[in-house]
């Protein structure tokens, strides 16, 4: 095969055999002996289980539940935090929460026994909305005020002082709801024992974050379980640390049984049971001067983590960390507050708390843009960050900033100013913008401190093999990966393998989450490569790398101060709608995006990412509404929770600005976030100007923009 | 496990209909959804159930010496919405019923016998008069759609009967009007549809009707309402709006959304009239 | 009860079993082809999507007793046609694959579009897939791979 270059255009490497149907995932794997489960879960949101009234067993059929563990050994996930149990013990939390797992072979007789099963609770008022919490009438779940994790990030002097100046000052409460991952493939597990080891195969994002996660529940360490991930059909954060819930009962069901055990969820039970994007509640006080110029700006934000911390402290740090959005305000103070209730636990989605405070922070200046009379692009491009710029940690913006590049770029193509200029407030016809960025990798010193990242090159005659942890879960990085060391290595790409990780067989190369993998273990292929090069004549060899910060970027994790983010990437969206006024239904006429990835590293995966992102981002804006209504979702399918089909958006136009990043490979940034940041706030400054209302609350289906006309 | 049937004729399904009161499964789109169980778990109904999607005695679509247009109970939403003897409005409603999947399963049969408030096909059926015909070993009976749907998931459907045919009588209009707002553009479940319509000749209105879907447990119709309209001049049409819109609103029941639905209903019904009022081209009102 | 007797990529074969059963189930558990996917359950996401008499249905909501003597086609059959082939290189080199789990129903739709319309527009394309829900793509590199199918594959359509 010829050599492969960076900028070569290139087929997915599993493209054919998932386009074949032969691609083999979680549910088409057939285990002689194998059996069946499901979760035996909370009915209620908040109280005590009082008796569990488990039916009668067949022979071959077991219940498994917290007594289960060996004594000893807490009934946790180990998540980031550890306070997740993996068997609801004496009380449950939330509607949904595990309380065993019923296994055997027959699904049909599994249905039946789980309709025998009967939990008896002593009922407690449950807290469930982000208001509740804040309100704290009920019993305080978590110390006493709800509050499960909090932090406070500053700088340019003290906000009061400059609120008190201001001429006016512009209160504002933006909400996001929760948003349901709807990866096609629902998450699904087994477990079993190979070779005197526990295995379990997992539609996952992060397999050593399993092991560690529930060796804990048998006592063990992390290397006595095997985790292999198999061909994950969509993730978007929803396979982060989730799979532990899975993985961990069925640890436990495994160690009695011993023999393979499937846990697959149908879609019901994964739009009502797993976890979702955190609501949030994000209140301003802005001053401004009698021109519209701002002088400070306190925000208050709020995320809904629901029962347990699991990953929310550091989805609250990102999303403190980008309330700023992309601008310098004099000053800025940001307070974040994780609030504890009792709906399923809130998690990763794709931005990791990022797109909340996005969006409202965007749809909060085209507030103000417009009560002043000053076109939102204007307005906005006034406190553009650029290089050199004091961000909100005290740490500052490292590389070139693009965005008047981008905004040109997109306004040009739109037509933005004439559109926006000639399209009367109100008329039915609106185009809005947005601009956004997103942190790449690990916020503060995950990279450095907690990950550290390995990645093994081992070169055999003419195949090198990567051996690391990163996963494909549709993003493309099995295919960016061997494409990163085939072009440094001069070779081609049928010449370098790369599988899917069985953590018995490579390094940690830390969690596939965060935009981190292109831009750090990326660079690790990268940098083994370049090492490997020196080796080319050695019939066998083998290079390891490991994560290594650059200089001079110090970060305090105790006070969070200091460069947060190594590198960003950065957005800017255009969105044009007209409005149905007779029915509110809104028309997306176009979708112009910018963003700068560094240097993109393969055109039809950044157009795919890209195109993707945006998607889901209009979806959240637009359509996806899940509500939860005494800690009990209320939408449960697929035709209830309804995201975007081929017919809803039109095709989008995208550019990218080359911006090579330097510690990224061949100059590539994290895109996969951060495409999802910016869309759905320029879908509501559209339809805002398009309708002359204004909008506080995302999604916004046809029957709640009836609300805001008025 | 219940027992379950194939018939091969519509004769051996009446027979088992009245031996066994099996409920017909027509295409499957609602009732093997409604008693799903999971993934490899067949479905679970608690009546004996008979798969009649193959009977070929009740698909197909004609158009009668009168101008009536019948249409098997079997035959497909994707069949209707491709077929020019139907409609306007059925075709409408059958062309943006769910996905494309969904209308090659899905039939009129059984999207009426299921009568789910948000069906799509009942409402302009029943502004059409539409009639169903009933079969059964004992005999054959046809009534009134707006009479043989109850209300929600009720139909007059006897335990020995099978819907055989659809018939609607022929309806001559100048302007017509069919909307539905589904959940999204495609693949969509009925959030509120309105159908309408108004034949006029000589600026005198001759007929006017009009019948609204998903908004309230079945399609509501006020013949009383559309009278208010019979024999008045298009002229008259401004004056005597409000009244009509506030009647329409009285007819609605919306459970869920009331506001938007009520005030869509309402602009939707607005524009239709104001449309023809002011001078619209006969033809379908956009 | 009776066989239920159909024919499944090309080749007669008999079901013995319930038939309120559904297809998607008799194909991944009877037949042990595993290429159509269960992505919902009731007939709204398309992962599931076969050819019925040559007509794309979601086989999640059909019991296999609906199928008696009908012609059915998955991704297992059409794949080794001179369509099939075209499909899905198409779809490979055109970058429509991401996660693929909705791929092989979106294959099978693009087959009953092209079945129907050998040269559609891009609004046709997106119409024929929209009860295919994907989640990764955004669609515009699935419509463009059908798109380019459609040249690629002139005449066998």
């Amino acid at each position: 095969m010829s050599v492969t270059h960076i900028d070569d255009r290139i087929t997915r490497v599993d493209a054919l055999e998932k386009a074949r149907g032969e691609a083999k995932y979680l549910a088409d794997l057939k285990f002689e002996n194998m059996l069946y489960s499901r979760l035996i879960r909370s009915t209620i949101a908040r109280g005590k289980i009082r008796n569990i009234r488990v039916p009668s067993l067949p022979e071959g059929y077991y219940f498994i539940s917290a007594k289960d563990i060996p004594e000893g050994n807490k009934n946790a996930l180990k998540m980031i935090a550890d306070d997740w149990r993996c068997f609801a013990d004496g009380d449950v939390k939330y509607v949904g929460e595990t309380i065993g797992i019923l296994v055997g072979s027959d699904r049909g007789v599994l249905n039946k026994l789980f309709d025998e099963f009967s939990v008896e609770y002593e009922e407690e008022t449950p807290v469930i909305s982000i208001d509740d919490a804040i309100n704290n009438e009920a019993a305080p779940l978590c110390g006493e005020n709800n509050v499960m994790c909090s932090l406070v990030s500053e700088r340019g002097g003290d906000v009061n002082e400059a609120l008190a100046k201001a001429s006016e000052i512009i209160e504002e409460t933006i909400e996001t709801g929760f948003q349901e991952h709807v990866h096609l493939e629902t998450n699904g597990a087994i477990a079993t024992i190979e070779d005197g080891k526990y295995v379990i195969y997992a539609s996952a994002q992060c397999p050593f974050y399993i092991r560690k996660s529930i060796c804990g529940l048998l006592g063990l360490n992390p290397e006595d379980i095997v985790v292999k991930q198999t061909v994950t059909g969509g993730a978007f954060g929803g396979k982060e640390h989730f799979p532990d819930v899975l993985a961990g009962p069925l640890l436990i069901a495994e160690s009695i049984i011993k023999k393979p055990i499937q846990l697959s969820f149908d879609r019901e039970e994964d739009m009502l049971y797993s976890v979702k994007r955190h609501p949030s509640k994000i209140v301003f006080r802005t001053g401004v001067d009698e021109n519209g110029n701002i002088l400070g700006s306190d925000i208050k934000v709020y995320y809904n983590c629901g029962a347990y911390l699991s990953s929310s402290y550091v989805v609250l740090q990102r999303g403190v960390f980008h309330a700023n959005g992309v601008y310098l305000f004099p000053c800025t103070r940001i307070e974040g507050y994780g609030m504890a209730t009792n709906t399923f636990p809130s998690c990763a989605f794709r931005g990791f708390g990022a797109p909340q405070t996005l969006f409202a922070i965007e749809t909060h200046m085209d507030h103000i843009a417009r009560k002043f009379g000053i076109d939102p692009a204007i307005y906005k491009k006034k406190y553009f960050l650029k290089k050199g710029d004091e961000t909100v940690t005290e740490g500052h913006i490292i590389e070139d900033v693009k965005l008047n590049e981008m905004m040109e770029q997109i306004t040009s193509a739109s037509d933005y100013f004439r559109k926006s200029a000639e399209y009367e407030i109100g008329s039915g016809k609106g185009i809005g913008i947005s601009f956004y960025n997103h942190g790449g990798a690990f916020t503060g010193n995950g990279e450095q401190a907690i990950i550290k990242g390995r990645l093994r090159l081992i070169k055999d005659g003419n195949t090198f093999t990567i051996l690391c942890g990163q996963t494909e879960m549709g993003q493309g990085f099995r295919t960016a990966l061997r494409k990163i060391v085939a072009a440094t290595l001069e070779v081609g790409m049928d010449d370098v393998i790369f599988d899917a990780p069985n953590t018995d067989m490579v390094p940690d190369s830390g969690p596939t989450a965060a935009s981190r993998s292109t831009m750090i273990v990326g660079n690790l292929g990268y940098r083994a490569a370049l090492q490997m090069k020196e080796k080319m004549g050695e019939e066998h060899a083998e290079v390891e790398v490991q994560y290594e910060h650059p200089e001079g970027h110090p970060w305090d994790q105790t006070t969070f101060k200091g460069d947060a983010y190594l590198g960003y990437g950065w957005g800017a969206a255009c969105v044009e709608v007209e409005v149905d006024k007779i029915t509110n239904e809104v028309n997306v006429k176009g979708i112009w995006t910018s963003h700068d990835i560094g240097h993109p590293i393969d055109e039809l995966i950044v157009h795919g990412q890209v195109n993707g992102g945006v998607m889901q981002s209009l979806g959240y804006a637009a359509m996806e509404k899940m509500e939860n209504r005494n800690g009990h979702f209320r939408q449960s399918s697929m035709s209830d929770y309804v995201i975007p089909t081929s017919m809803d958006f039109p095709k989008q136009e995208y550019f990218f600005v080359d911006n090579p990043y330097p510690w990224g490979p061949f100059g590539a940034k994290g895109m996969g976030e951060l495409v999802f940041n910016g869309a759905d706030a320029a879908y509501v400054d559209a339809v805002e100007r398009a309708l002359g209302i204004s909008c506080t609350k995302i999604p916004i289906p046809v029957e709640d923009i009836e609300g805001l006309r008025k | 496990m219940v027992k379950s049937f194939i018939p091969q004729s519509l004769e051996e399904a009446l027979k088992i209909r009245a031996e066994e009161h099996a409920i017909p499964l027509a295409g499957g789109s609602d009732l093997m959804v409604q008693h799903r169980k999971g993934t490899g778990v067949v479905p679970e109904f608690s009546s004996p159930i008979m798969i009649i999607t193959g009977l070929n005695e009740l698909k197909g679509i004609r158009t009668e010496d009168d101008g009536t247009v019948v249409i098997g109970a079997l035959t497909t939403s994707a069949e209707i919405a491709e077929s020019e003897m139907v409609p306007f409005f059925v075709r409408k409603a059958a062309s943006l019923m769910g996905a494309i999947s969904l209308r090659n399963s899905a039939t009129i049969g059984g999207n009426i016998g299921n009568a789910s408030p948000k069906g799509d096909l009942p409402q302009p059926l029943i502004l059409l008069d539409a009639s169903v015909v009933l079969k059964s070993i004992s005999g054959e009976r046809t009534i009134l759609l707006d009479d043989f749907i109850k209300g929600s998931k009720k139909t007059e459907l006897r335990d020995d009967e099978i819907i055989t045919e659809i018939r609607i009588p022929k309806a001559e209009w100048t302007y017509g009007y069919y909307r539905k707002i589904g959940t999204r553009k495609a693949n969509a479940i009925s959030k509120l549809s309105l159908s309408a319509l108004i034949l006029a000749e000589d600026g005198v209105i001759k007929d006017f009707r009009v019948s609204s879907g998903a908004a309230g447990p079945k399609v509501a119709r006020s013949r009383a309402n559309e009278e208010k309209l019979i024999g008045k001049s298009i002229s008259e049409i401004e004056g005597l709006k409000a009244d009509i819109l506030d009647t329409h609103d009285t007819v609605i029941s919306p459970h869920a959304m009331p506001e938007w639905r009520r005030n869509t209903t309402r602009r939707m019904l607005d524009h239709f009239l104001s449309e023809v009022a002011s001078g619209a081209p006969a033809g379908i009102i956009e | 009860m009776s066989m239920i007797e159909f024919r499944l990529n090309g080749k007669p074969v008999a079901f013995d079993g319930n038939p309120l059963k559904r297809l998607l189930d008799v194909l991944r558990d009877d037949f042990g082809i595993t290429g159509t996917k269960e992505g919902c359950g009731e007939g709204e996401c398309g992962a599931c999507s076969v050819l019925k008499d040559g007509k794309l249905v979601t086989s999640c909501i059909i019991p296999v007793g609906a199928v008696g003597g009908c012609e059915i086609v998955t991704i297992e059959g059409l794949r080794e046609t001179e369509q099939g082939k075209c499909l899905v290189e198409s779809f490979a080199e055109g970058g429509a694959v991401q996660c693929g789990f909705c791929i092989p129903g979106m294959v099978m739709a693009a087959e009953a579009i092209l079945l129907k319309n050998p040269h559609p527009s891009e609004a046709d394309v997106r119409l024929a897939i929209s009860g295919n829900i994907c989640r990764c793509t955004g669609y515009d590199l699935i419509v463009e791979s059908i798109l380019l199918a459609s040249r690629k594959g002139e005449g066998l359509w």
